[in-house]
């Protein structure tokens, strides 16, 4: 990677289990410097952070969490990529204390790898508080490691460390015992397994070693060397000596694990004392509570209601100031400057761009105040608990349901809340879902253009919508996680942390680097975005008119004013506006996209407005309520006089609701997915999705008031409304109802295979 | 004859067994290996969640969530004077 090694500037990597407190010994280490990047090859987020020690300066590289060496998600696979060019640095391997055997496994790993990592016994506080104690010299000799106790969230024992980081000559631990390396068969084993590839134990890079110990262990032993398979049938057949049961090739995996857990043991056995209960009766009892079968839901539910309503109501009072700020700003420069392009530029492009950005930031700052407290506190994961059976039901993991029920109040805040999920690919999926989520901004869209074309029954149609919403979101989450089952296989392993109390740091940090993170990320994109949107729309200036309007108009103002002339002026002034916004670039574009969109019964207004609509939804309306006018003051009725009919207007809303998020939330998608790939090819499946809904619709409805008619037809929708009403239902009911698993084929691979297993 | 042998995913909440097998071909089987889902280890049922699924176990004391899918992966024995 870039940074090579300098006499005073050092590579230090961090690695270490989820939740075993390794993002706040990053913090600890390395204050608010940080760099945000992508590993290479991969759009994983790659994080680095600087520190200056009295020796020189520390390079200090976040690495993903991992439970073990061998990945499980792309995010893992990046630790192993990495081992070596770790190991020519310093590796800290953060180690909670307070969960020694599965944490030291990570660390076995490594020491078996040759890599003599610092061990930072985190959580050290809680461990000695319930009764444990450590051997720190016993625990550095045993396993070639240098420990140091730390309490990252507090920050203590971390300049301890990072004094000892800084000092070149003590990073060797002269070990004549270690208890963790590799057992001698084993170890003859893998080294067989690299004298076939031509390569020695003692020269092997790290990542060779794991390899070779791979190959040991692999699940298809069939696809490897002839030569392999005979070191493996040989070390399985050395194991089974002095067993009853003899141990077969492919339990070598087991086998091994086994063999590093029995070691683990040895170890802790050696130097430390674990306290005897590790998990203390008060948060069993809070534990009871929260996940409760009956309690559970509804305190979540208050929870969730709770964050909500402080996020998009109290969030609405500084969301309030800040246009009006903009405003201010707005109206600032026009009042300052000459009229003119810099100035409509600076004021309509420029500053309500700004304000197109920071108009989220209260939202984003307290909706992750909460998500910060609920992460910090251990609950997120009993919420995810809770949740996870309705989420799986759509294919989403339990912890998508936070930004899923966030997207209702705003769709940009709650695609960055998908950073709670940490597996990549069902992130993806609920980045994928969320626009669909109806967004409060739509609403005022819908209620609108309900009232417009329903007058009569606005609530009814308004409820179908969301109905017909609702089954395509839940159709989207099964066919893509259907689609790729086989893609994604890592298994579902919901840690539950203890609880603890969330600290001011760390809250800081989360608010600190998500309002920055989104201003200089998603906010460039947004407003370019603002800005191009501007630009199509008051270009070209000059629009080739079919009348002289403005000789017209000084014409009729030089006259006497009456009631005649000002009712002129006005017609012809409308007539003007909207020849105008014909010739602009942004109806030219809608009118050449027309064709596309005629089959949907749209009129080339309607193909105009959704342009606008990009930028936010509402521009919707009031693209339309200007295209009309010259047909009617009254939108609906502009609409039905030009050939428009409730049918089409239902059509056209439906297309409006799912055919593309707004261009804030395409952005932080763009951002936090950190794929161009995905972006684009979500924005496909949308327009793909509302293009054959909504025309879909249309032949429904249009077979219904044709018909009065052919059976068949009427049997067609008849079967496609019990269709889709049954489709929401069996979801529905295998969600709160069911134990039937989403995840088997059938009986026959089900496997509780029980008999209750319904197909 | 009382049954001894469960898929984890069937052992009751409440009760504690000791992990007698795993399913060795599946990779997510190796995950759970490297967290220390060894045979031997004794492993409690602690609740499910309120909808049923997924089941949260307490291993090596620490608390981790599997779904069905998972857990069926796992044979472990209920030993009666364990119980």
């Amino acid at each position: 990677m870039s940074n090579k090694i300098t006499a005073n500037s050092r590579n230090v990597y961090l690695v270490g289990n989820p939740n075993s407190g390794k993002t706040s010994l990053f913090n600890a280490i390395t204050g608010e410097r940080h760099r945000v990047g992508n590993w290479p090859g991969v759009t994983v987020q790659k994080i680095e952070g600087i520190t200056e020690t009295a020796n020189g300066r520390l390079i200090v590289n976040d690495l993903p969490g991992t439970y073990s060496l061998t990945p499980a998600t792309p995010e893992e696979e990046i630790v192993l990529k990495t081992l070596d060019e770790a190991a020519t640095g310093i590796i800290i391997n953060v180690v909670d204390i307070a969960n020694f055997e599965r944490n030291l496994f990570l660390t076995t790993q490594l020491v078996e790898l040759g890599v003599n990592p610092v061990v930072s016994l985190n959580c050290f506080d809680s461990f000695t508080r319930a009764g444990g104690s450590i051997d720190l010299q016993k625990f550095s000799a045993f396993t070639g490691t240098t420990p140091f106790p730390t309490v990252a969230r507090r920050g203590e024992g971390v300049s301890s460390m990072i004094e000892h980081l800084s000092r070149p000559e003590s990073i060797a631990v002269e070990c004549c015992n270690n208890m963790l390396v590799l057992p001698d068969l084993w170890k003859k084993a893998a080294e067989d397994v690299l004298a076939c590839q031509g390569l020695k134990w003692a020269s092997a890079t790290p990542v060779q070693r794991y390899n070779a110990l791979r190959e040991l262990i692999s699940l298809k032993p069939l696809e490897s060397d002839i030569k392999i398979q005979e070191i493996r049938r040989q070390l399985a057949a050395q194991l089974s000596q002095g067993r009853e049961k003899p141990v077969k090739v492919i339990d070598l995996a087991c086998e091994l694990a086994s063999d590093r857990y029995r070691r683990i043991e040895k170890l802790i056995a050696a130097c430390a004392t674990i306290p005897g209960k590790s998990i203390p009766p008060w948060q069993e009892k809070l534990d009871t509570v929260l996940t409760h079968r009956f309690l559970g839901l509804p305190i979540f539910a208050l929870m969730m209601a709770w964050v909500f309503w402080t996020t998009f109501s109290i969030g609405e009072i500084p969301m309030g100031w800040m246009e009006s700020l903009v405003e201010m700003a707005g109206d600032f420069v026009k009042a300052n400057m000459q009229e003119g392009l810099l100035q409509e530029l600076l004021a309509d492009g420029i500053i309500s761009g700004v304000g197109g950005v920071l108009v989220f930031i209260p939202n984003i700052l307290i909706l992750f105040f909460w998500i910060a407290i609920l992460e910090d506190s251990g609950y997120m994961s009993r919420a995810a608990f809770i949740m996870d059976r309705m989420m799986n039901s759509i294919g989403l993991h339990g912890r998508a349901f936070i930004p899923m029920i966030m997207g209702l109040g705003c769709n940009v805040p709650a695609v960055l809340a998908t950073r709670i999920i940490d597996n990549r690919f069902q992130r993806l999926l609920t980045m994928l879902l969320i626009p669909l989520v109806t967004c409060a901004a739509r609403l005022p869209v819908l209620v609108l253009l309900c009232g417009t074309f329903f007058p009569e029954n606005p609530s009814t149609w308004m409820f179908s919508l969301f109905f017909v919403n609702l089954l395509v979101l839940i159709f989207l989450g099964h066919m893509t996680s259907f689609l790729f089952k086989s893609v994604e296989n890592s298994p579902f392993l919901l840690e539950m942390p203890p609880y603890r109390l969330p600290t001011a740091a760390s809250v800081w940090h989360m608010l600190y680097e998500k309002a920055m993170h989104f201003v200089e990320k998603a906010g460039t994109v947004i407003m370019a975005g603002a800005i191009v949107i501007w630009v199509l729309s008051v270009f070209p200036r000059e629009v080739p008119l079919s009348f002289d309007y403005e000789a017209e108009l000084a014409a009729l103002k030089s006259q006497t004013v009456t009631a005649e002339t000002t009712e002129q002026i006005a017609a012809l002034t409308h007539k003007r506006d909207i020849e105008q916004m014909e010739g602009r670039y942004m109806a030219r574009i809608g009118k050449l996209m027309h064709p596309v969109m005629a089959p949907l019964g749209f009129s080339w207004r309607e193909t105009v407005s959704l342009i606008p609509g990009f930028l936010a939804k509402e521009s919707v309306v009031s693209t339309l309520t200007v295209l009309y006018l010259p047909y009617d003051e009254d939108l609906g009725k502009g609409m039905s006089k030009t050939g428009m009919n409730k049918l089409s207007a239902f059509v056209f809303m439906l297309f409006t609701l799912l055919y593309i998020p707004c261009i804030a939330t395409l952005g932080v998608v763009w951002r936090e997915s950190g794929s161009t790939k995905f972006t684009a090819l979500s924005l496909v499946v949308y327009f793909v999705i509302a293009y054959l809904v909504s025309f879909a619709a249309l032949k429904i409805g249009e077979a219904l008031q044709a018909s009065n008619g052919t059976a068949a037809e009427a049997v067609t929708i008849i079967l496609a409304g019990i269709f889709a009403g049954w489709y929401l239902l069996r979801t529905l009911l295998n969600t709160f109802v069911g134990r039937q698993c989403n995840s088997c084929a059938g009986c026959s691979s089900c496997p509780s295979k029980s008999s209750d297993c319904q197909g | 004859m009382v049954r001894t042998t469960y898929s984890l995913a069937d052992l009751p909440e409440g009760s504690t067994g000791t992990i007698r097998d795993i399913d060795a071909l599946s990779p997510t089987a190796r995950r759970l290996l490297d967290m220390g889902f060894v045979p031997g280890t004794p492993i409690k049922a602690i609740k499910r969640a309120p909808m049923g699924d997924p089941t949260t176990y307490e291993i090596r004391g620490y608390l981790v969530g599997l779904r069905r899918t998972e857990s069926a992966l796992i044979d472990v024995e209920i030993k009666p004077d364990v119980k």
